[in-house]
C-alpha cells in the first residue's frame, strides 16, 4: 500500500498545477499549428514539444542538468545556436538578385522602420498598468519586426533573456502568418495600376561578384558596426562557402545537416522557456500585440519606400516588392509574387522580390547590431 | 528609473539613430556593389557580339568542299540502297 501511495505522489496527475496544464495546452496548440496548419513546422513542432516537456511535473527537463536546461544553457544563453543557423541561412542564400539590382538594399533598410517604431510602442505600453518594459526589453521585443527568427533569438538572449520564450514564439508565429498579415497592407497602399507594373529582367551576375560580396559585407561591418559581426560574420561565412565553390561539402553540411540538427535543439530550448511561471504573464500578451504591429509597420514602410522609388524611376519598379524588405525569406517574396499575379496573370515578381528579401536579412542584422551597440 | 516621457524621447532618439545607421550602412554597400560591378560584371555587349559572331560564322564557316563531299556521300549511300 505504501508503494502505491509513493507511486501516486510521484505521478503526473497528483502534481499538476493549473499553469502547467495551460502551458501544455499552448504546446499542443503549437503542435496543431505546425502539423495541421503547416505553420513553420520546422520550428513550431520542436518548440511545441519542448513546451510540453518543460511543463511536466517532476520531469526535471528544465532543472539544472536536465536536457532542455542544458540545450538552453549551451546553445541559446551563449548565442551559439542562432549564429549556427545564420551560417546555414547564409549558405542557403543567393545574393544574385540583389547584386544585379543593388538599389533594392534601400527597401531592406526601409522595412526595418517597423523595428524602431515598435521600440517606442513598447516603451509607451508602460503607461498601461502592469507593464514595465525596460529599454533593453523594448529593444528585444522590437526586433520581432525584423521578421528573422535567429536574429530575434540572438538579440533577446543578449538583451532580455527572461522574455526570450515569448519573443521567439511571436517571431516564428508571425513569420508563419506572413501570407495573412501582408497582402491587405500591400493592397491598401498600392493602386491596381502600380501592382501591374512589369519589371525589367535582371542582368547576369559573375561568379567574382558573388564571391566578393560576402567579403565586402563583412569588411563594412568590421569598419562600421562591430557589434553586428557575430550575426553578419557567420552569415558571410556561410555565403562564402556557397559561392566560392571550393568547399561544397562544408556548404552542403551548413545548409542541410548542421542547420537541421541545430534547429531541433534550438526549438526544444526555446520551448523550455515556455514554462508557466515565465510565459503566463501580461507581458506576453503585450509582446504578441507589439510583434504584430512591428510586422505591419515594417511591411508598410517597405511598400511606401518602393512606391517612392517607383515614382522616381518613372514607374519601373513595382511597389509590391517593398513588402519583401522585411526578410522572412523566402515567404515574403512568395507573397509578393502571389499578390502581383492577382493583378496581372503574367507578371512574375519572384526574382525581383528576392533582392529586397535578402536585403531585409542584412538590414535586420544591421538593426540588431545597432540595438546591441546602443543598448547592450 | 526614468519617467516614461523621458524614455520615449530616448526611444525616438534611438529610432532616428538606428534608421540613419541602417540607411547609411546599406547605401555604402550599394556603392561598393556598384564599384565591384564596374570591374567584374559580365559585359552584356560582349555576350551579344559573341552570339552574333556565332550566328554569322557558323553557316559561312562550313566549307563548301565539305558540303560537296557530304552530298556526294549521301548520293552514294542512296544509290546503294
Amino acid at each position: 500500500m505504501e508503494g502505491l501511495i509513493a507511486f501516486w505522489a510521484a505521478s503526473g496527475i497528483a502534481n499538476f498545477t493549473g499553469g502547467q496544464v495551460l502551458m501544455m495546452a499552448v504546446g499542443a496548440l503549437l503542435l496543431f499549428l505546425a502539423i495541421v496548419k503547416g505553420f513553420e513546422p520546422l520550428l513550431l513542432l520542436p518548440i511545441g514539444f519542448g513546451a510540453i516537456l518543460a511543463n511536466i511535473p517532476n520531469g526535471g527537463f528544465i532543472d539544472e542538468g536536465g536536457l532542455l536546461f542544458l540545450a538552453y544553457h549551451v546553445g541559446i544563453e551563449t548565442g551559439v545556436f542562432p549564429l549556427l543557423i545564420f551560417m546555414g541561412v547564409g549558405a542557403l542564400t543567393d545574393f544574385g538578385a540583389l547584386i544585379a539590382n543593388p538599389k533594392m538594399l534601400l527597401l531592406g533598410a526601409a522595412a526595418q522602420f517597423g523595428i524602431f517604431a515598435t521600440l517606442i510602442g513598447a516603451i509607451a505600453l508602460n503607461w498601461v498598468p502592469g507593464f514595465e518594459f525596460s529599454m533593453k526589453d523594448a529593444g528585444a521585443i522590437a526586433i520581432i519586426g525584423g521578421a528573422d527568427g535567429p536574429t530575434a533569438i540572438f538579440l533577446a538572449s543578449k538583451l532580455a533573456p527572461e522574455l526570450l520564450g515569448a519573443i521567439a514564439v511571436a517571431a516564428y508565429s508571425y513569420m508563419a502568418l506572413v501570407p495573412l498579415i501582408q497582402p491587405p497592407i500591400m493592397r491598401l497602399l498600392t493602386t491596381e495600376a502600380e501592382r501591374q507594373i512589369k519589371m525589367e529582367q535582371l542582368r547576369e551576375v559573375s561568379k567574382k561578384e558573388k564571391i566578393i560580396f560576402p567579403l565586402m559585407v563583412l569588411g563594412l561591418t568590421i569598419l562600421f558596426l562591430p557589434a553586428a559581426t557575430p550575426l553578419v560574420g557567420m552569415f558571410c561565412l556561410g555565403n562564402l562557402m556557397r559561392e566560392s565553390g571550393v568547399v561544397d561539402r562544408l556548404s552542403n553540411t551548413a545548409q542541410n545537416e548542421l542547420i537541421n540538427i541545430v534547429t531541433i535543439f534550438l526549438g526544444l530550448a526555446v520551448g523550455s522557456k515556455l514554462s508557466a511561471d515565465k510565459f503566463l504573464q501580461l507581458e506576453t500578451l503585450g509582446i504578441l500585440v507589439l510583434g504584430a504591429i512591428a510586422f505591419a509597420i515594417g511591411t508598410a514602410t517597405g511598400v511606401l519606400m518602393a512606391k517612392l522609388m517607383s515614382k522616381m524611376s518613372g514607374g519601373k519598379i513595382n511597389p509590391l516588392i517593398g513588402a519583401a524588405g522585411v526578410s522572412a525569406v523566402p515567404m515574403a517574396a512568395r507573397v509578393v509574387n502571389k499578390v502581383g499575379l492577382e493583378a496581372n496573370q503574367h507578371n512574375y515578381l519572384l526574382m525581383h522580390a528576392m533582392g529586397p528579401n535578402v536585403a531585409g536579412v542584412l538590414g535586420s542584422a544591421v538593426a540588431a547590431g545597432v540595438l546591441i551597440a546602443v543598448l547592450g | 528609473m526614468n519617467s516614461i516621457p523621458e524614455q520615449i524621447v530616448q526611444a525616438v532618439g534611438i529610432m532616428f539613430l538606428g534608421m540613419g545607421l541602417v540607411f547609411v550602412f546599406l547605401t555604402i554597400l550599394i556603392l561598393c556593389i556598384k564599384l565591384v560591378a564596374m570591374k567584374f560584371a559580365p559585359l552584356p555587349q560582349e555576350k551579344a557580339t559573341r552570339a552574333a559572331e556565332n550566328e554569322s560564322t557558323q553557316p559561312a564557316g562550313v566549307d563548301p568542299k565539305i558540303i560537296a563531299v557530304i552530298t556526294a556521300a549521301i548520293h552514294q549511300y542512296r544509290a546503294k540502297a
